[in-house]
């Protein structure tokens, strides 16, 4: 199925116009590196928060940086996308693309819990606020999965086909 | 004294184990994260372009972007000793490595502003024009330093 899915992307227009473009490869790379700063910039913050550290910073107040980590994630999903469609049989077959899209989708439902069960309690934390494993754990895991994207994201050159 | 720093033992390291470079290469992202990250986040809010957040949130946010600075200071002067002599001749790689300082320069300035608002207008947090126009700098060099860092690799 893979297979003849990334074979129907091969030679399509979009696919022969990333291709053929001069330096759209490192224009879409470099919009990924600013989204993927966006991204992992302002979820340290919260992630950090969520986990303990940076008390003084009101949670409610820094969730207010989600549109921009919103925007950066936006940003990497279309130039990713674009990479994708641009070089199919190289992504579709790492193991460092293919884990680093689990992490994304772990990432994903753990913000999902995040604004499903913890977001909506925030109005009634203080600094002092003890602060729940399960919140920390939510923090810990969005932190790590997005550091494993970056890292794996990083590695794709350098590891094999899976 | 670039070729001299090539044959060091740690550029020896860098250059030939397996997994020296793209380890170095993973933590360098990571910290590019954090610094271009909380650094552009603090700039687009003192442009008005993010709302809802006081400025003075990013004076304590200030030191986990040295954290992520030092991270690639770090991590980028091993790469830098791998290739010395081929790096220190890239364009690319001098514009960066200027975008940089003069952004982390305007890092000092900024926080120190930023201080200096907490103290005088602690509620209001209004941001004047001379902020507003460094800070609009600082996040056109932090793209200017990713733009540069990224083109190293094609010239």
């Amino acid at each position: 199925m893979l297979e003849s899915f990334t074979s129907s992307i091969i030679d399509s227009p979009l696919n022969q116009w990333i291709l053929n473009t001069y330096y759209l490869w490192p224009i879409l790379e470099i919009i990924h590196f600013f989204g993927l700063s966006l991204l992992l910039g302002g979820l340290i913050i919260i992630d950090l928060r969520l986990m303990g550290y940076f008390r003084s910073l009101n949670l409610e107040t820094i969730n207010n940086l989600l549109p921009l980590v919103i925007c950066g994630f936006g940003l990497n999903l279309v130039t990713g996308i674009l990479f994708f469609i641009g070089d199919p049989m190289r992504y579709s077959v790492n193991i460092g693309f293919q884990i680093k899209m689990g992490l994304v989708i772990l990432a994903g439902l753990n913000t999902l819990f995040y604004s499903w069960k913890i977001k909506p309690t925030l109005a009634n934390w203080s600094a002092s606020s003890d602060i729940p494993i399960s919140v920390k754990i939510v923090g810990l895991i969005s932190l790590s999965a997005w550091t494993g994207v970056l890292v794996l994201g990083r590695l794709i050159p350098y590891v094999g086909t899976g | 004294m670039f070729v001299w720093l090539e044959t060091t033992p740690i550029a020896q390291w860098v250059a030939l184990s397996l997994w020296a470079y793209p380890a170095l290469l993973s933590l360098h992202i990571i910290g590019l994260a954090i610094v271009v990250g909380i650094f552009s986040m603090r700039d687009l809010r003192l442009l008005g372009i993010t709302k809802g957040i006081e400025p003075s949130v990013f004076i304590s946010l200030g030191k986990l972007a040295w954290i992520g600075f030092m991270i690639n200071a770090l991590s980028g002067t091993l790469l830098f000793t791998s290739q010395a002599t081929i790096f220190i001749t890239s364009i690319p790689f001098l514009a960066k490595i200027s975008f940089i300082s003069v952004s982390m320069l305007l890092a000092i300035i900024i926080q120190a502003r930023l201080s200096n608002l907490l103290v005088e207008d602690r509620y209001t947090n209004s941001v004047d024009r001379a902020t507003r126009f460094l800070a609009a700098a600082s996040v056109s060099l932090w793209i200017s330093a990713i733009i540069a860092g990224r083109l190293i690799a094609y010239f």
